[in-house]
């Protein structure tokens, strides 16, 4: 039967069970759902310890049709069995429910009789909600489009206000409809995409999707009503892909459901976002696989080593090592099951740098109760855990420049390891996700603990495989989340532009009604990840992490995100103005979904004229604006979940690089690659800087190397396909070296263009301590 | 809109300037963001017909440049099928907060006169400007003949 399918929420509430008095232990029981006797897509509630009244309280979305048969099981969930025991089933016909109550679930409770055979073993309570069927049609079809058939009053089209992001209107409606006769000059609204040629979208010959309609507003701009949502957009609709649905929540907001996969969106589909959603989908393959070889310090050297040898003393109580066919070694903690790869001594630490150099005048070294070392400052009568001598040590490094420019990465994450530490809570907080539900899941379980929770032990469950003794678990589900926040149809980030793959906020995030409360969420996950020590998939970009350290932003961090606007600002700074006819005032405009928004940069800024005496003014306001536009409230939920779980002054110690490296973990990177795949200008490949520079390159360790590229290249992470796949901002640009400059001058990069202007040093101590000094000092010099 | 009185000022620059090779400039005043004009070449085999193009400009301008797409079909080597034609002085790399629709408009024009066969946007006719020169004026001759506007009056 070819009905409609819908969602149906629903909640396991609880039950109960009549125990057997001759049976000792009470049972562990979960509840599976099943629609339609589909195994395949069966869902499952957590298990609930020793009890016959379990409360589950776990909310399910589930696609059903009206004449679905549900079925919901109670088993007892046993550690020694595979087949779990069923203790007693109910079920149901959804057309019933619908018929008493007139074809509108909402708020919906029902009480199941669990039966096993033919006797009644206890009762099951749900609650339903968010089903809508019109009983009078034949097989109870839903008409499309849904309620409001009537053409809506231009005046109701008008109302539906842009200006508040919140209140759930999803599409923009056009500034004015009043008067729609003027003669029109129809604009093509450009693609957001920066190069000069541009596809022109000639589809105005295709009709417009049922319930549309086009209108001219007062300045003859073509807009189109959609009378389905009444609302409005400049955009011309396409008509929904195959498989496609339009359905509206029971608060009345606008979604789409993809029958397809089985999933929704707020924003309405286009031929351009199904593509970029099928590219996100694509790279799903390779999550686990890149996963596996982040790292930031190997502890395998630790791992790999014999009992004897790792000098670390016992393992705690109910810890047990265990090594893989393969050699790798994992621990075992056999109190909560679980097991890892940290060994549990080392976890979260790395060996402090031991300084035989003496303390400053005047300072202590002191132990707390707990054995953990602090210092105390006699001059100033205060005390830190920070080592006074930290990474100030005189003397020149490995690289033959000072220390102090060589800024221990280890020792800072030494630092921040502590803190995480001494903060730890005792005991595990348990997250279960569904596979297919891995957003909702781990939203609505990470919000409704209070923040400071989730710095226990995770203990993360796949549902339905839970018992699976596999120490990647909780590295999984950072890696695998860390994605599906980047899943085009949630609308949230989006890739900094077509070639730079890091994440920035999507400034239309607004389209999804609760996206602030989603950003708190991501906050608070990305917090978790740096708080245990998880690596996440994509890298946000760096105007981002420096805005997560208070990092003032500057014009040069707009390179990496617009390139085009940036060299437009350098051009303004760099030439004089006065006499080119650039016609700019402190005002500015940028265009989202379809519509221009203007700005005023200060006061009465569309009539202050920009000229030669304030363009530096003008320059820093728009790198301002420029940074922050249609983001700020975005920024500041994150902030605020990502501040709960980690207080942001923790990573006071890193810059944004480091953050990067913390957050997103090395790759193993190949110099002979690197090198193969590399361009020269004003170079060969046989120049002696160019020789010195490999040399170099080759004597550096792995940590060094992804600094180089990082500086270079904007990235710590080499493409999937080596460094043939470099990307630049206009596509694909291998990695070049320019000479440029003179041998006093530092060596300058690029990012956009993968380029390192490289000055023609005299020898290789001089290029090796130079291009140290460069990758070292992140702020000041160095790029351009 | 911030970009408003430049391009008003750009507008009228461009009308009293009267560049004979781009003409009929047309602006809704009320979308200032939108034109439309048309080429009109000196030199064979484009000199016997005129093109219409389509000028549009982002919300960002002067901060990124314009987009010219040709709504009029063209036999030429660097103009593609769907109107999109390569211009370097408003590619990203190149371009300048100060450049005027007017320099745009002429480094078109002189494009649309003398080829670059060396950067084609369509592969087979640069192929055929460069090794049947003759061949191809008389393709492109034909096929102006049959699609494009008719050249102003004077």
């Amino acid at each position: 039967m070819s009905e409609e399918l819908h969602t149906l929420h629903l909640v396991v509430e609880k039950s109960s069970i009549s125990t057997n008095p001759s049976k000792l232990l009470k049972p562990n029981p979960y509840v599976e759902i099943c629609v339609d006797g589909q195994t395949n897509s069966v869902r499952k509630t957590e298990v609930k310890r020793s009890t016959s009244n379990p409360e589950w309280q776990e909310p399910f979305s589930l696609v059903v049709r009206p004449t679905s048969a549900l079925c919901l099981k109670v088993l007892d969930h046993s550690v020694l069995r595979t087949t779990h025991k069923l203790i007693g089933e109910g079920k149901f016909n959804l057309i019933d429910i619908l018929r008493q109550h007139n074809g509108k679930i909402s708020s919906v409770s029902l009480h199941l009789d669990l039966k096993h055979g033919s006797t009644k073993v206890g009762t099951l309570v749900i609650k339903m909600d968010g089903l809508r069927i019109d009983m009078n049609q034949p097989a109870f079809r839903l008409p499309v489009p849904p309620a409001s058939h009537a053409v809506v009053d231009p005046a109701v089209v008008v109302n539906t206000g842009p200006e508040n992001p919140t209140n759930g209107d999803n599409i923009m409606p056009p500034p004015s409809l009043q008067n729609n006769n003027v003669a029109a000059t129809p604009r093509a609204t450009p693609p957001p995409r920066p190069p000069a040629p541009v596809i022109p979208r000639d589809n105005s010959n295709e009709p417009l999707p049922p319930g549309w309609e086009v209108r001219y507003d007062e300045y003859g701009r073509r807009y189109y009503v959609d009378h389905n949502t009444r609302s409005t957009t400049w955009e011309r609709p396409e008509p929904l892909p195959q498989g496609w649905e339009m359905r509206r929540d029971p608060r009345g907001r606008i979604y789409y459901v993809d029958h397809n996969t089985r999933s929704t969106t707020w924003q309405r589909p286009s031929s351009e976002r199904l593509a970029h959603y099928n590219n996100w989908q694509g790279m799903r393959s390779h999550i686990l696989e890149q996963g596996e070889r982040r790292f930031l310090y190997p502890q395998q050297t630790i791992l790999h080593g014999e009992q004897e040898t790792d000098n670390l003393g016992p393992l705690p109580e109910g810890w047990e090592k265990r090594t893989r066919p393969d050699g790798k070694v994992y621990f075992v903690n056999h109190k909560n099951c679980t097991t890892q790869w940290e060994d549990p001594r080392t976890q979260g630490t790395f060996e402090t740098p031991v300084s035989n150099e003496p303390l400053p005048q005047g300072w202590e070294v002191r132990l707390t109760e707990d054995g953990v070392r602090y210092f105390v400052d006699h001059n100033t009568r205060t005390t830190t855990f920070v080592d006074p001598r930290g990474g100030s040590v005189a003397g020149p490094g490995i690289y033959g420049v000072p220390l102090a420019y060589e800024r221990s990465f280890k020792w800072k994450i030494c630092q921040f390891r502590y803190l995480c530490q001494s903060n730890a809570l005792p005991s595990h907080i348990k997250i279960t996700v569904g596979r297919g539900t891995l957003f909702e899941d781990s939203f609505h379980q990470i919000m409704r603990h209070p923040a400071y929770e989730l710095r226990r032990r995770l203990y993360i469950i796949f549902r339905g495989e839970e018992g699976l003794d596999y120490g990647g678990v909780a590295r999984e589900w950072f890696l695998l989340l860390s994605h599906e926040v980047l899943n085009p149809m949630y609308c949230l980030f989006e890739y900094a532009n077509k070639n730079n793959y890091n994440l920035q906020i999507n400034p239309a995030s607004y389209v999804n009604p609760d996206h602030l409360h989603y950003f708190k969420f991501i906050g608070r996950f990305i917090a978790m990840a740096l708080y245990h020590g998880r690596f996440i998939y994509s890298a946000f970009t760096m105007p981002f992490f420096k805005r997560m350290l208070n990092k003032k932003l500057v014009t040069k961090d707009i390179e990496s995100i617009d390139p085009e606007f940036y060299n437009s600002l350098c051009w303004i700074r760099d030439n004089n103005i006065d006499e080119c006819g650039l016609e700019l005032f402190f005002a500015v405009d940028f265009e989202l979904l379809g519509q221009v928004l203007h700005h005023e940069l200060k006061e009465a800024g569309d009539s202050i004229r920009v000229d030669e005496t304030n363009k530096e003014e003008y320059i820093k306001m728009m790198t301002e604006w420029r940074m922050t536009r249609g983001i700020e409230e975005q920024t500041k939920s994150f902030l605020e979940g990502f501040n709960e779980v980690v207080p942001l002054e923790w990573l006071k110690y890193f810059d944004e690089r480091e953050l990067e490296l913390l957050l997103c973990g090395m790759q193993e990177i190949d110099v002979d690659d690197w090198a193969r795949n590399t361009i020269y200008r004003h170079y060969t490949r046989n120049s002696k800087q160019i020789t010195w520079f490999w040399q170099f390159v080759k004597s550096m360790d792995n940590e060094k190397r992804a600094r180089l590229l990082q500086f270079a290249c904007g990235t710590c992470r080499v493409p999937v396909g080596g460094f043939a796949e470099l990307m630049g901002s206009n596509g694909p640009q291998r990695f070049c070296i320019e000479k440029v400059g003179k041998e006093t001058w530092l060596p300058r990069s690029h990012t956009c263009f993968n380029r390192l202007d490289l000055p023609p040093y005299k020898n290789y101590e001089q290029l090796v301590e130079k291009l140290s000094f460069a990758i070292e000092e992140t702020e000041g010099f160095g790029q351009e | 809109m911030a970009a408003t009185r430049r391009l008003q000022k750009e507008l009228q620059d461009l009308r009293s300037s009267g560049i004979r090779a781009f003409r009929d400039v047309q602006v809704d005043e009320s979308n200032i963001l939108y034109w439309v004009g048309l080429i009109v070449p000196d030199n064979p085999p484009y000199n016997k017909g005129a093109f219409k193009i389509e000028i549009n400009y982002p919300a960002e301008y002067p901060f990124k440049p314009p987009k010219i797409i040709f709504k009029t079909k063209i036999y030429h080597p660097n103009i593609d099928e769907k109107g999109q034609v390569c211009l370097p002085i408003i590619s990203a790399e190149n371009w300048k907060p100060a450049t005027k629709t007017e320099q745009v408009i002429q480094a078109l024009v002189a494009l649309v006169n003398d080829p670059e066969p060396d950067h084609p946007l369509r592969a087979d006719l640069a192929e055929e400007f460069v090794k049947d020169k003759r061949k191809f004026i008389k393709n492109a001759e034909d096929f102006t003949r049959k699609h494009s506007e008719k050249r102003p009056a004077d």
